[in-house]
């Protein structure tokens, strides 16, 4: 049974769920909504190929939000004790009722919800092996993964690796009759690199691969990888600041994406706050641009029938054809700015290949074939903080990376920055690839844009 | 009479006997050290938007997080119930860590004794429980008088409407304004293999706006903070003006700001929130894990002078009030004052049980983590320089060419390579000695070591900034930092 397995909800806490849509409704709540979230994560460290970091974390929680006489609160708990609830629920009852009216407030329609989450497993993000996997072998996957006695004497001075894996469960009720679930299992292996050169500096790099099933997982090259990432850097040389052509890995093009689905949020809109307001319906971005929202991809990370008020997640178009299809916009936004509600927020992102017009398509679209057709610029491999403005999309991110010509490496840059506005940014867009990672849950590949500004 | 050791005991349901079989239980497998880190946090929370504070909640966190060292090495795990076989059952799976695996060479051996009421009862004068009404300890940074999970709720309403009312009348270019008031109040008991018995509650009040400005079909955005480990007593007149005031502060010149062109050049840190150059340039390079590993570009440089010598740099967890502010750290050391540079000279490391015992020096009350789901790790408190002799003016006069900069969002440092970046949200050109056109949303980017050696001037003004900084290093942790207002001779600005 299912129930057994440590880190699964359990029926016994199933029922303490239940019990609280019930109680909460018997002590004067008109509507109830109830998430119970359980995990347990195993981990174990390693420090220089030596154990060094032993982790066991099982967590468990019960969030509530709470309608009553027209107001709402949210609550949560993890004293998963029934004899406690009582209390819990009368003071979040007596909190929600010292709030003021607000009438946007609802649990969504029941016939926008999620009907087919019924087992967790729907998606195939459970991986059937996970309760077998001992210690031991958690421990041999961490020490087998180390390259640290292989290249210790090349350079290499600290090598932090850590294996991980996880079991999430979470199950969603509301008092319309509301019950979806979604269980997965995660399997991890990261490791940082430090390696000196002879001068005495200090360069890092950073690898890691995750995936739903312990047999997808490729750990055996994080290491190298994460090694090879931190020798690259030795050397670094400075450009002069200008206008380049940016190609943005793929391992770190998601972080351009993220403001875009952000401004798309009606959290931001409503309030003003992002520079997409108004953009529904309209061309804001290069027409070969179009980004998905595919979040029912059946075994790949992220994929979730449901949104947080178990509104259910469908396939759509975000972006398509460089034209703005869709906001997202929960129940209570919906209401307030009177539109229709869709889902709270994007969540599988997967961005289209896509060559602008004009250039021509490599016959692959790899990093390397798209550093081809751009020919000279910066691989931009790494960020190193920065931020961007919400309301305008203007930014400026800290990079590390490369100087490439004729489509080769030539050598590492750092200390650099990238500057300018989203929307102007996207919109000197020049090829997107089709070798997005696959541990990632959203789905971005390499990307090529034009006449970037940086300064160094 | 009031009995601290009671109410912390009673609180977790557990015994002096069950604390010492515990950590026991966690040494007996070959382990040298075994701590217990019980925590009982209620968050409030309440939100204004469009008007009306019409959403909050509040959330309860429960547990106990067992370590146990094997010399170096850390096994951990975590309960939220503090039943004897859950707990039992936590020790088990940290202490895997003896078990398995190569060992290292051995650090010193931290130990274990029993409990005993003796060994803790010099703690217990330095803590008390939040529901406790009475004058502070001498060592008692967080004094408070308004316990927020015994407040009314209802009360802060009408706060929070005020202060948005005040922001609205600030400025006629406000379209929107959030206000979020959220507390948070920790009970927290320490038990460690060396009979250590600690308590403390731990108070803190964040009150935060972000408020959108219109002007001619042009939008911006600002967000303030302001938090202190205090109780609801924060909330007054005076931090109601102080927030409302700097929110509508300096719109002009957003609205006016532009990018400037990009490039090296000398960048004046304006006193207090400029502090963010020391927690990013060297803070995080100073906190000893990173240098126990090798990983630190500061690593083995304990010693070398490093920058002028008018250039003192601490890290203080004994400031009243203060968001890093700590009676005990997490692993039950004394909260203290640390100097990581001291007249231009590299001093001290930030300090865990671990570095410290790995560097054969005393614990500095580092030892910080996110709650019971996290290890100790080193972490900054409030991060600050002391003042020096010059004057504000005479720093920004003594510019040709550069920028001036005084607010921030984040920042990020890369540990090995040393390069520290930070997102100035606003700030002025330097032209000849004067602030002309405001800048915004630019990025510096510097490097750590480079960064102390290029400070060529300190201002006479050290400020601590009351904002809501967290810092991140794979667990939130509260700090603040702090500085006079300095000149960095070279540092590259984003730009076009």
């Amino acid at each position: 049974m299912e129930e057994n397995i440590t880190g699964m909800l359990s029926a016994e806490e199933i029922r303490i769920a239940d019990k609280c849509v019930e109680k909460a409704l018997a002590l004067g709540a008109s509507k109830v909504r109830v998430t119970l979230n359980k995990s347990l994560m195993e981990l174990f460290g390693t420090l220089d190929g030596v154990l060094d970091k032993v982790s066991h974390c099982l967590d468990r929680s019960m969030s509530v939000c709470l309608f009553a006489d027209g107001k709402y609160g949210s609550f949560s708990t993890n004293r998963l004790v029934e004899s406690e609830l009582d209390d819990f629920l009368a003071k979040s009852i007596a909190t929600v009722r010292m709030l003021a009216e607000d009438p946007c407030r609802d649990l969504p329609d029941p016939e926008r919800t999620a009907k087919d989450a019924k087992t967790g497993k729907e998606l195939g993000l459970y991986d059937p092996s996970y309760p077998s996997l001992t210690s031991s072998e958690r421990l041999k996957m961490a020490m087998d993964a180390s390259v640290f006695e292989r290249h210790k004497g090349e350079g290499l001075i600290s090598e932090e690796g850590e294996y991980s894996d996880s079991i999430y469960d979470t199950l969603t009720l509301d008092s319309n009759g509301l019950c979806c679930r979604h269980t997965e299992t995660s399997f991890e292996y990261g490791v940082e690199s430090t390696v000196k050169d002879a001068d005495g500096n200090r360069y890092s790099g950073y690898w890691w691969d995750s995936k739903p099933k312990l047999e997808d997982l490729q750990i055996a090259t994080c290491s190298e990888t994460a090694y090879q990432r931190a020798m690259a850097q030795i050397g670094p040389k400075k450009i002069p600041s200008g206008k380049y052509t940016m190609v943005l890995d793929s391992e770190n093009s998601s972080r351009l994406v993220t403001p875009l689905t952000s401004a798309l949020g009606a959290f931001a809109l409503q309030q003003k706050n992002s520079f997409l307001l108004d953009t529904l319906g309209k061309k804001v971005f290069p027409e070969w641009m179009t980004l998905k929202d595919m979040p029912l991809a059946i075994g790949q990370p992220g994929s979730k029938l449901f949104d947080s008020e178990g509104v259910a997640a469908r396939e759509t178009p975000v972006i398509q054809n460089g034209v703005v299809k869709e906001y997202f916009v929960n129940t209570y936004m919906s209401r307030k700015m009177g539109i229709a509600p869709t889902i709270e927020d994007v969540i599988r992102p997967v961005l289209e290949p896509c060559v602008a017009p004009g250039m021509d398509k490599p016959s692959r679209m790899d990093r390397d074939a798209l550093m081809a057709l751009a020919g000279d610029g910066i691989l931009v491999t790494g960020f190193n903080g920065g931020n961007s403005n919400s309301a305008t999309g203007d930014f400026s991110f800290g990079v590390e990376g490369f100087l490439f010509k004729d489509g080769k490496i030539v050598h590492p840059v750092r200390e650099t920055l990238i500057t300018g506005n989203l929307l102007t940014l996207w919109n000197n867009l020049l090829a997107a690839g089709d070798d997005a990672r696959t541990c990632k849950s959203k789905v971005i590949p390499t990307l090529v844009f034009k006449d970037v500004d940086f300064s160094a | 009479m009031f009995n601290p050791e009671s109410y912390y005991l009673d609180l977790f349901q557990v015994t002096p006997g069950t604390l010492e079989e515990l950590t026991g239980l966690g040494i007996k497998k070959g382990g040298s050290y075994c701590d217990l880190f019980f925590e009982n946090t209620t968050y409030h929370e309440l939100l204004l938007r469009d008007g009306i504070v019409s959403s909050g909640g509040f959330h309860i966190d429960y547990g106990i997080g067992i370590r146990v060292l094997k010399d170096d090495r850390t096994g951990y795990a975590y309960s939220e119930s503090t039943d004897a076989r859950s707990m039992r059952d936590a020790v088990k799976a940290a202490s895997m860590i003896a078990q398995g695996g190569r060992c290292r060479p051995a650090g010193a051996d931290l130990g274990h004794r029993p409990y005993s009421a003796a060994a803790s009862e010099a703690k217990r004068e330095w803590t008390r429980p939040g529901s406790k009404v009475g004058p502070a300890t001498p060592n008692d940074y967080y004094p408070f008088e308004r316990d927020w999970r015994a407040a009314e709720t209802s009360g802060f309403v009408p706060y929070m409407e005020k202060l948005q009312r005040k922001i609205s009348a600030g400025d006629p270019r406000v379209l929107k304004v959030i206000v979020s008031l959220s507390s948070q109040v920790s009970d927290i008991m320490m038990y460690n293999s060396l009979g250590e018995l600690t308590f403390d509650t731990r108070p803190m009040g964040t009150i935060a706006v972000s408020v959108v400005f219109g002007q001619d079909g042009k939008v911006e955005n600002k967000t303030v903070s302001r938090s202190f480990r205090t109780g609801a007593e924060m909330l007054t007149e005076g931090l109601l003006d102080d927030i409302a005031g700097e929110a509508v502060k300096g719109i002009d010149e957003r609205f006016a700001a532009k990018r400037p062109k990009g490039g090296k050049m000398p960048v004046v840190m304006g006193a207090g929130a400029s502090g963010i150059l020391l927690h990013e340039a060297m803070g995080h390079a100073f906190e000893a894990d990173f240098n126990r590993k090798g990983q630190s570009i500061f690593s083995g440089r304990i010693g070398e002078k490093v920058c002028r010598e008018e250039i003192s740099i601490v890290d203080d967890g004994t400031i009243p009030g203060n968001r890093g502010a700590v009676n005990f750290d997490d692993e039950g050391v004394p909260g203290q004052n640390t100097f990581m540079v001291r007249n231009g000279v590299l001093e001290s490391y930030l300090h865990d049980r671990i570095s410290a015992a790995h560097f054969g020096v005393a614990p500095t009350g580092n030892g910080r983590r996110e709650s019971f789901r996290y290890a100790p790790i080193p972490r900054m408190r409030a991060t600050y320089m002391l003042g020096g002799k010059s004057t504000k003016e005479d720093i920004i006069a003594s510019v040709k060419k550069g920028i001036y900069v005084d607010q921030f969002s984040n920042g990020q440092v890369q540990i090995g390579e040393g390069d520290f970046t930070f997102f100035v949200k606003s700030g002025f050109l330097i032209e000849d000695g004067r602030l002309t056109m405001p800048v915004k949303d630019i990025n510096i980017i510097g490097n750590g070591p480079q960064a102390l050696a290029d400070i060529t001037a300190v201002g006479n003004d050290p400020k601590v900034d009351d904002g809501a900084w967290t810092c991140g290093k794979g667990q939130s942790c509260p700090v603040s930092c702090g500085i006079p207002t300095v000149l960095v001779n070279n540092l590259t600005v984003g730009g076009e």
